[in-house]
């Protein structure tokens, strides 16, 4: 699965910004800065999987997360957020020791994880066929593509493959989605409620406490 | 222990086939081991986020990294099982769907527990909400 040429370039383009706009959501000062980086990050990511041939899932990851999931955090930021950070005299940080402490856990787990990758790839890349053959067969799969209307690429049929696997092989675990995002509409519309609405909801009279 | 001296001695050499050439040739072909190495360079970001931040919010949006960085993972395998020809490769965009339902029911559950707190203690910093805490 190796990219080439411009795949190669937009790669790390994408790689480098997905990965300045991840530390930058972990170091901005004001909330609503974290959640813009992370915005970006995402995007950043959806491009990484058009380049790995996944086109379904960068649909739904940019549909889903920054559609969906960072509005909410946005509406969450404006609701809570009361400008303590921006005044600047708040630390965004835990106390120096939890920091250090942290930090060198996470540049073990770089370096753990570095080693890792490195070792069992190139592990793995003895037990394949070699990568002429690999890419004889990807071009033999390339060749039962439909070709599109500008005669230039091929229609991949990512889409296809994977709304018939989500409906046959994980039939069962998509119902399954279904039924965890119900309970998380209704458990997000109990938690948030207010006082006033819970002793509505109880028959209650708000200006006793409950015994 | 000559071998471990070998790849140093190699940046030495400007020729062709030298190891700038070779870095050059690994830079410009990303297989699967960079998509790898960029998924776990996120995942860190975001654990080293969850461990030093006090906004509760931003400790949100770094697990929505760590999950993310999980996702590229998975799209990563998928794409390299199909080139090696794995008939059930598309398995992997199938658990990136699941595992962003479940990111997206995680952010709303946990959203409206910020505001509930939000409601009754007045901050988001978390080493102030310490009612567990004995």
């Amino acid at each position: 699965m190796t990219l080439s040429g411009y795949e190669a370039l937009f790669f790390w383009i994408f790689a480098l910004a997905a990965i300045f706009a991840g530390l930058l959501t972990v170091m901005a000062r004001n909330a609503v800065h974290s959640a813009l980086f992370l915005i970006s990050s995402l995007v950043s990511v959806a491009a990484l999987f058009v380049l790995a041939g996944a086109e379904f899932i960068a649909g739904v990851q940019i549909l889903v997360y920054v559609g969906g999931v960072m509005v909410l955090f946005l509406f969450v930021i404006m609701l809570v957020n009361v400008g303590a950070e921006e005044k600047g005299n708040e630390e965004i940080f835990n106390n120096q020791r939890q920091v250090a402490a942290s930090l060198i856990f996470c540049f073990l787990l770089v370096g753990g994880v570095l080693y890792a990758v490195n070792k069992g790839y190139s592990g793995l890349q003895k037990v394949n066929p070699p990568a002429e053959t690999l890419a004889e067969q990807q071009a033999a799969r390339d060749q039962s593509h439909a070709v599109s209307a500008t005669k230039v690429s091929r229609i991949t049929d990512d889409t296809q493959r994977v709304g018939a696997s989500l409906y046959r092989y994980a039939a069962l675990p998509f119902e399954i989605a279904s039924v965890l995002l119900l309970v998380a509409i209704i458990g997000s519309v109990m938690l948030a409620r207010t006082l006033k609405q819970e002793s509505a909801a109880d028959d209650l009279d708000p200006d006793e406490p409950k015994s | 222990m000559l071998n471990s001296f070998i790849p140093i001695l190699a940046l030495f050499q400007a020729a062709e086939g030298g190891r700038w050439a070779q870095t050059w040739q690994a830079a410009s072909h990303p297989d699967l081991s960079k998509f790898l190495v960029i998924g776990a360079l996120l995942f860190i970001i975001g654990v080293a986020g969850v461990l030093t931040r006090r906004n509760i919010i931003v400790i949100f949006m770094s697990i929505e990294l760590i999950l993310n960085a999980a996702n590229l993972n998975f799209i990563a395998f998928s794409r390299y099982l199909t080139s090696i020809g794995n008939v059930n490769a598309v398995a992997g965009q199938i658990f990136a769907v699941f595992v962003i339902v479940v990111a997206a029911a995680e952010a709303a559950i946990g959203l409206g527990i910020v505001i509930a707190l939000y409601r009754n203690k007045e901050t988001i910093w978390v080493d102030e909400i310490d009612l567990l805490k004995w």
